[in-house]
């Protein structure tokens, strides 16, 4: 018994006071927000990874010359990979620090973060939310290496059979092309297999694949929509041009 | 006021834990009931002197004072309290290289009178006692900590999860990797069960 009084007394003492609810409250709240801020920040990264999918032609990679894991490996979205890998850290590490989050194995959580932010991520691809954060942060970071950057290491081997830029002008079999290094080139493509949502028409980005016949002479196979390649599968040859812009 | 031990005997922890809330004294009640059973985890577990576990107890009773709102009422007290001892006992474990690291187990009669008058368990003062005993200050922290628990804390696997706040299974793992060093250790002793 002396010893327990000795406790009360030093609590008295040392005016040792209780935590109050509140501060409780509230760190639970904080701890709750962080974790929403991780997984939001985790999906974002999710769904600019699938913009990125979308817009880079990763089915090309094998037929290109250049080295393959190498062209890979800088087509790759390592930015956000590794800001979604840090954010689910963080946000597998707040939830294993929370109440109950202890009773949950670390694989489950690791399948439910992951779950989670790859379902939001797409919600907010589908919404249209990658593209606008990637934008921002092509305007607004300075280091930041966006998606039509990684594009145009594809896209500008006009030696390789990738040409990319903007029409300038089309006529029957043939149209100009300005690509983005400001080279202009005359590019038959009389028998080019274009893409569905391609328009050939005057101010259209367009990327080619063939090959370059002579100089500044482009023989297209194929035409692809600069943004994306949707729906690639219902595409015709030569049925959807615009001639004469 | 003065709270009795017939009062407190009478009190359910939690609505000590309430009262405690409002009236200090009522803190006692909980200190009294648990007080044998910790101080026994505390040197179970470390290796402690009885002062030095005596004074864990009292930085863990603090810091149970301090934390009492909260307590959540769907967690039994007691796992919640031994966590708060458990932590402190651990914190001051890896501080004070006095105790617990690099601790010889020596099998001489004071050591073994000392370690079971501390617990009292003199009366089952036979073989296997003291040979579990042995292994037990031979093994990693963390399986001692488990087997402890469950053998002689007889906690279930659930009560262990919350004490040491890891997952159900991740107990029964340990507890059956702690089984195996145990049974090495013993064979390597040559002790017999």
């Amino acid at each position: 018994m002396k010893k327990t009084k000795s406790i009360i007394d030093k609590i008295k003492e040392e005016n040792i006071k209780q935590k109050p609810k509140w501060y409780f409250v509230l760190s639970k709240i904080l701890n709750l927000l962080t974790f929403i801020i991780c997984m939001l920040i985790g999906s974002l990264s999710f769904s600019v990874i699938l913009f990125s999918i979308q817009q880079t032609d990763f089915d090309l990679i094998s037929h290109m010359s250049h080295s393959r894991i190498e062209l890979f490996l800088s087509l790759l979205p390592f930015f956000w990979i590794t800001v979604l890998l840090i954010f689910l850290f963080g946000a597998i590490f707040i939830f294993k620090k929370s109440e109950r989050g202890y009773k949950y194995p670390l694989y489950q959580l690791v399948v439910l973060t992951t779950a989670i932010s790859f379902l939001f991520g797409t919600l907010f691809f589908i919404g249209g939310g990658s593209h606008w954060l990637e934008n921002v942060f092509a305007e607004k970071v300075n280091f930041y290496e966006n998606i039509h950057e990684k594009k145009m290491i594809m896209w500008m081997r006009p030696e390789e059979g990738f040409l990319s830029g903007t029409i300038e002008k089309v006529s029957e079999d043939e149209m100009q092309l300005t690509d983005f290094s400001n080279k202009k080139w005359n590019v038959n493509y009389k028998d080019a297999y274009i893409h569905k949502i391609v328009f050939i028409k005057k101010g259209e980005k367009v990327k080619l694949i063939g090959n370059i016949t002579q100089g500044n002479k482009f023989l297209a196979k194929e035409i692809r929509p600069w943004n994306g390649k949707k729906k690639q599968n219902r595409g015709r040859n030569r049925s959807n041009k615009n001639i004469g812009d | 006021m003065t709270i009795t031990k017939d009062i407190c005997e009478k009190l359910s922890d939690n609505v000590i834990v309430k009262m405690s809330l409002t009236d200090i004294d009522y803190f006692l009640c909980l200190y009294n009931r648990y007080e044998i059973k910790l101080l026994r985890y505390i040197k179970r577990i470390s290796g402690a002197s009885d002062e030095q576990a005596k004074d864990i107890l009292q930085e863990s009773f603090i810091k149970i004072w301090q934390n009492l709102n909260n307590f959540n009422q769907r967690l039994k007290l007691s796992s919640w309290i031994y966590r708060i001892v458990h932590n402190e006992t651990i914190s001051c474990w890896r501080n004070n290289m006095s105790f617990g690291k690099d601790h010889q187990v020596q099998l001489d009669d004071n050591f073994i009178d000392n370690f079971f008058l501390d617990l009292e368990l003199d009366e089952y003062k036979h073989q296997n006692e003291i040979h579990t005993h042995l292994i037990l200050e031979q093994l990693p922290i963390k399986y001692k900590t488990v087997l402890v628990l469950r053998y002689m804390e007889e906690m279930s696997y659930n009560e262990i999860s919350n004490v040491l706040k890891i997952p159900e299974g991740t107990v029964a793992a340990r507890i059956n990797r702690a089984k195996s060093n145990f049974i090495k250790i013993a064979s390597i002793n040559q002790f017999s069960f």
